[in-house]
């Protein structure tokens, strides 16, 4: 290289507290791989290997600018371990935390697990597109969880419920293989005697403390009263549950596009970039990860 | 294991007691790992490296975290050896192409079999007591479970590290199970099969930066053949690029010789299975046509 | 020397000027150019003209690691904070000549996802910026199938375009960085009508060289569709030696994974993107162990869809280009030719 080059540079900076003068936003358009630092701010154990953490940007004007819609996803980032997509569990209604659900399924939440409140992480995002919640108000809602599926639907479930009057009926379905493994057991069982939340709590293998429903999440739908031309669904759980949830609303005649899924693929950069979350031509990061039925139907190898 | 060294803001850090051990080798991989010469102290710096044969007389501690493993097992003693350090050690480590193919030393096996193998080097019936009760010289994993492996011939000293770090640490990062071929196409070296040159990358695991061929060489093969390697498709490509599939296949034995076998005596295993089940199949479809035959 | 007005899109320079041109590059930019390395060509920096060869038929891999090189570090960080570090990546102002139009093409549809996107991308755009594209005409070879993505050509993303004529070129003139430089290094004239019409036949000599072999199937994206279940993915991905040689070598394959890796003493460490594959075993891999594209048949399946058709809903482009790299680097004989091949044997079932 001859040494009259002008070699120019792409700088990443550390933040210091409170020192910030641009939005996330704007902090994203000059680099949207730079994390920005968020504090652990609480830790609930949920079951034995999923806990809810709760985190805080540090920054107060990355923070005061930070919205998401349900179903949306953040990057959280450990330093020299990497970092890993986690779709938010916790309401845009509720600003300034940012509330993960993380199974410890991998070496990366196995660390994240083993991390305290005052404890700092990365985050960028969010990313993706979630739910359509304005769509939605003012109708009927259908809303079924597998497993760690919970955790993008109770977002929009703490949405809905915030806004409650701005939606119509609302039925939950939350299937999970043993009691034990309910997360938010106990918001649950505090809804289960409430009039405006139809909720339906199953299990695949009851123990002694179970008094609920017994099977698979498709079993409550045959009690079910669907006004479908008013209704949206809304699906997430592992992939073998999608076919069988989505006929079943089908049976119900919910119309393709009023069907919403949302999708789990292991997003690296949450840009439509580094091509780990395509799924036939989408991104699902950039695209989804929420989908309804019918862009789904027609993503080669979605299902 | 993983994270115990993790490093935040309020975690007191913890340096894990780590023991070296080497088995049937050239103690290579061991050396390679003082290699890392300037960044030997940092690394040491983050361990309680409690014994080490190849640097200190130290006896080995009763208690540790993580044992290192070199070389293959290759006698009843180096099973016990290992299976002692499985008990005791969180995790363990394989370091080189010996501890995780069986390397050179795994030549032995194969189709002549070990007792003919030894009788070619001393005469029958005296074999040197200092040989021990010889098995057939196998990789660490096949003895017990192994928690992360190094591979090569020898080990590249900052993959040893960065296993190191994966395990004190925690990582995130993918194992990849790609083969090499990959990487002599992101270094732009010339393919070795274009001039009609035997080359093992087709089915060897990638990793390595692929070393030899940026030095001329083709791949022998020390990474070990991938889980995802597609052996037939390879001996294809020899077809096509003019390579003998026989030295194909007689070079794939320096490093893969344990390996081969067990694809060998499984196949055989399923080739007995599906023999018998055919009999049986044959046996209850006559019994079937007895059944007709009395009905009738 | 002064502009002369706005008749400045092409003129001709002779062959014998292009070592001036080269030096006068060099005087403020590294210069990378194709290089003969073995029995191959690579794209490599030079210090001499004399260095370059310009007739090359292709290159092993592709001058798309100059924008997204195989490893690039993002930033830095301190472990024991876990916050981000002061880091600045350099970007070296390089001119990359005597590229082929499909490779122009290739970069144009990484600009599409690396700077149009809706999350431009700060370090391919540094790269793009600081780098001079300078295009060469070529002939091809029986691998180039460059013709039937309609990448033979190249209307836009190059500095200059020197299309050879027999003993000089005619030039486009794509920027004003470049139209500097080779004012002042060459002595570029108009274009006669006799070059005009040399230009004529070399373009018609080139488009009837092309490998005959090589089916042109139409509708090729929906075909994708529609046999998206056939057998033949099944046959093509059995031989997947998963060696990810493909994307290697492939101008427009651009997928990558984050890593991050700590310094030897555990405290620091640095991000960064490494070149990654979908032909990769673990591309498709989550956390929790499920892999989504767990064998031959569904990754190479993906990786052709992806050329083939999906990037061409996004973007209204094939993504592939018809370079032919991927035809000599696969050992295993999985490219786009076979699949086109397939298509043809397709229709020919069909007819009988």
């Amino acid at each position: 290289m001859p040494s009259s080059c002008a070699v120019s540079t792409v700088q990443v900076r550390p933040y210091h507290e409170n020192s910030s003068v641009l939005t996330g936003q704007e902090l994203m358009a000059q680099n949207p791989y730079r994390p920005w630092p968020a504090r652990i701010t609480a830790i609930t154990e949920l079951t034995a290997t999923e806990k809810l953490f709760e985190f805080r940007l540090i920054d107060d004007k990355i923070r005061e600018a930070f919205h998401h819609e349900p179903g949306q996803f953040v990057e959280v980032s450990i330093f020299g371990v990497g970092e890993a997509p986690i779709s938010i569990s916790s309401s845009p209604t509720k600003q300034g935390f940012i509330e993960l659900t993380i199974r410890k399924a991998g070496a990366f939440t196995e660390i994240l697990h083993e991390m305290q409140c005052g404890d700092i992480v990365g985050l960028r995002g969010p990313f993706g597109r979630g739910f359509p919640i304005d769509e939605m108000r003012g109708h009927d809602i259908l809303l079924v969880a597998g497993g760690l599926g919970i955790a993008p639907l109770r977002s929009l479930i703490n949405n809905i419920h915030d806004e409650r009057s701005e939606f119509g009926k609302v039925t939950i379905i939350y299937g999970s293989r043993t009691p034990k493994e309910i997360m938010f057991r106990n918001q649950f069982e505090m809804w289960r005697h409430r009039k405006d939340f139809d909720l339906h709590l199953t299990v695949d293998h009851p123990d002694e403390t179970w008094d609920g429903a017994v099977g698979v999440v498709t079993k409550p739908f045959a009690e079910l009263e669907i006004d479908a031309s008013n209704t949206y669904g809304a699906v997430c759980g592992p992939p073998v549950m999608y076919r069988f949830v989505i006929d079943e609303m089908r049976k119900k005649n919910i119309s393709y596009d009023h069907i919403y899924v949302s999708f789990e693929r292991h997003m690296k950069c949450g840009m439509g970039k580094c091509g780990h979350c395509q799924i036939g031509h989408q991104y699902v990061c950039l695209d989804g990860p929420v989908f309804n039925y019918w862009e789904a139907k027609n993503i080669q190898g979605s299902m | 294991m993983a994270g115990a060294g993790i490093i935040n803001t309020n975690q007191v850090v913890y340096r894990p007691r780590v023991v070296v051990v080497g088995l049937a080798s050239c103690f290579g991989c061991q050396l390679q790992i003082t290699n890392i010469e300037s960044h030997l102290m940092e690394l040491l710096g983050q361990i309680d490296l409690t014994y080490w044969q190849l640097a200190s007389s130290d006896p080995m501690p009763q208690y540790f975290d993580v044992a290192i493993i070199e070389g293959a097992v290759t006698t009843q003693e180096s099973v016990e050896t290992v299976r002692t350090l499985r008990r005791k050690a969180d995790t363990l480590i394989a370091i080189g192409a010996c501890a995780t193919t069986g390397g050179i030393p795994g030549m032995a096996g194969g189709s002549l079999g070990l007792a003919d193998r030894a009788a070619e080097v001393y005469e029958k019936g005296s074999l040197p007591e200092a040989c021990g009760e010889m098995c057939v010289p196998r990789p660490i994993s096949s003895v017990v479970k192994v928690d992360a492996e190094v591979r090569c011939c020898p080990i590249d000293s900052y993959d040893f590290v960065k296993t190191l770090h994966r395990l004190v640490y925690g990582s995130n990062r993918a194992q990849l199970t790609s083969t090499l071929c990959g990487e002599c196409k992101r270094n732009e070296t010339t393919c070795f099969y274009a001039e009609g040159t035997l080359c093992l990358g087709l089915i060897t695991r990638s990793g390595c930066g692929a070393r030899c061929v940026n030095l001329g060489r083709p791949c022998n093969g020390c990474a070990g053949l991938s889980p995802d390697a597609n052996v037939d498709s390879a001996r294809d490509a020899c077809v096509r690029y003019g390579v003998s599939v026989e030295r194909f296949d007689k070079a794939l034995e320096m490093f893969n010789q344990f390996e081969l076998d067990a694809v060998l005596e499984q196949e055989q295993a399923q080739k007995a299975q599906d023999k018998d089940e055919a009999t049986t199949n044959q046996a209850s479809s006559e019994a079937d046509a007895s059944d007709t035959g009395s009905r009738g | 020397m002064t502009r002369t007005g706005e008749d400045m899109l092409y003129r001709v320079i002779e062959a014998k000027e292009l070592p001036a041109l080269v030096s006068a590059f060099m005087e403020s930019y590294e210069v990378v150019a194709p290089v003969k390395s073995g029995s191959a060509y690579t794209f490599e920096a030079v210090s001499s003209f004399d260095e370059i060869e310009l007739n090359y038929p292709t290159t092993i891999a592709s001058p798309k690691k100059y924008f997204l090189p195989p490893k690039e570090t993002l930033l830095e960080y301190d472990a024991t904070t876990n916050q981000v570090t002061n880091f600045a990546a350099e970007i070296t102002p390089r001119v990359i000549f005597g590229a082929h139009a499909c490779d122009i093409n290739a970069l144009n549809r990484l600009d599409l996802v690396f700077r149009d996107g809706r999350y431009p991308d700060p370090y391919y755009i540094a790269r793009r910026k600081a780098t001079l594209v300078v295009g060469v005409s070529c002939m091809p070879t029986e691998t180039c199938f460059c013709h039937l993505w309609d990448s033979d050509e190249a209307r836009f993303g190059y500095d200059l375009f020197l299309q050879d004529i027999g003993g000089k070129y005619l030039v486009s003139i794509s920027s004003v960085e470049a139209a500097n430089i080779l004012e002042a290094a060459c002595n570029p004239r108009e274009a006669t009508d006799e070059e005009r019409i040399e230009f004529r036949h070399v373009t018609r000599k080139r488009q009837a060289s092309f490998n005959k072999d090589i089916p042109d199937i139409q509708e090729v994206a929906m075909l994708m569709d529609a046999f998206h279940s056939d057998p033949f993915w099944e046959e093509l991905g059995k031989r997947c030696l998963s060696c990810t040689a493909c994307s290697a070598v492939c101008p427009t394959c651009f997928c990558f994974d984050i890593q991050d890796t700590l310094d030897p003493d555990g405290k620091k460490g640095h991000r960064e993107r490494v070149w990654d594959a979908c032909t990769s075993p673990q591309f498709a891999l989550v956390a929790g162990g499920h892999n989504f594209r767990p064998d031959g048949r569904n990754r190479v399946r993906h990786r052709m869809y992806h050329k083939l058709n999906g990037f061409l809903a996004n973007h209204n482009h094939m993504l592939c280009v018809g370079c032919g790299r991927c035809v000599k680097a696969c050992k295993a004989n999985i490219n786009p030719i076979e699949v086109l091949k397939f298509f043809e044997r397709k229709g020919a079932e069909d007819a009988e």
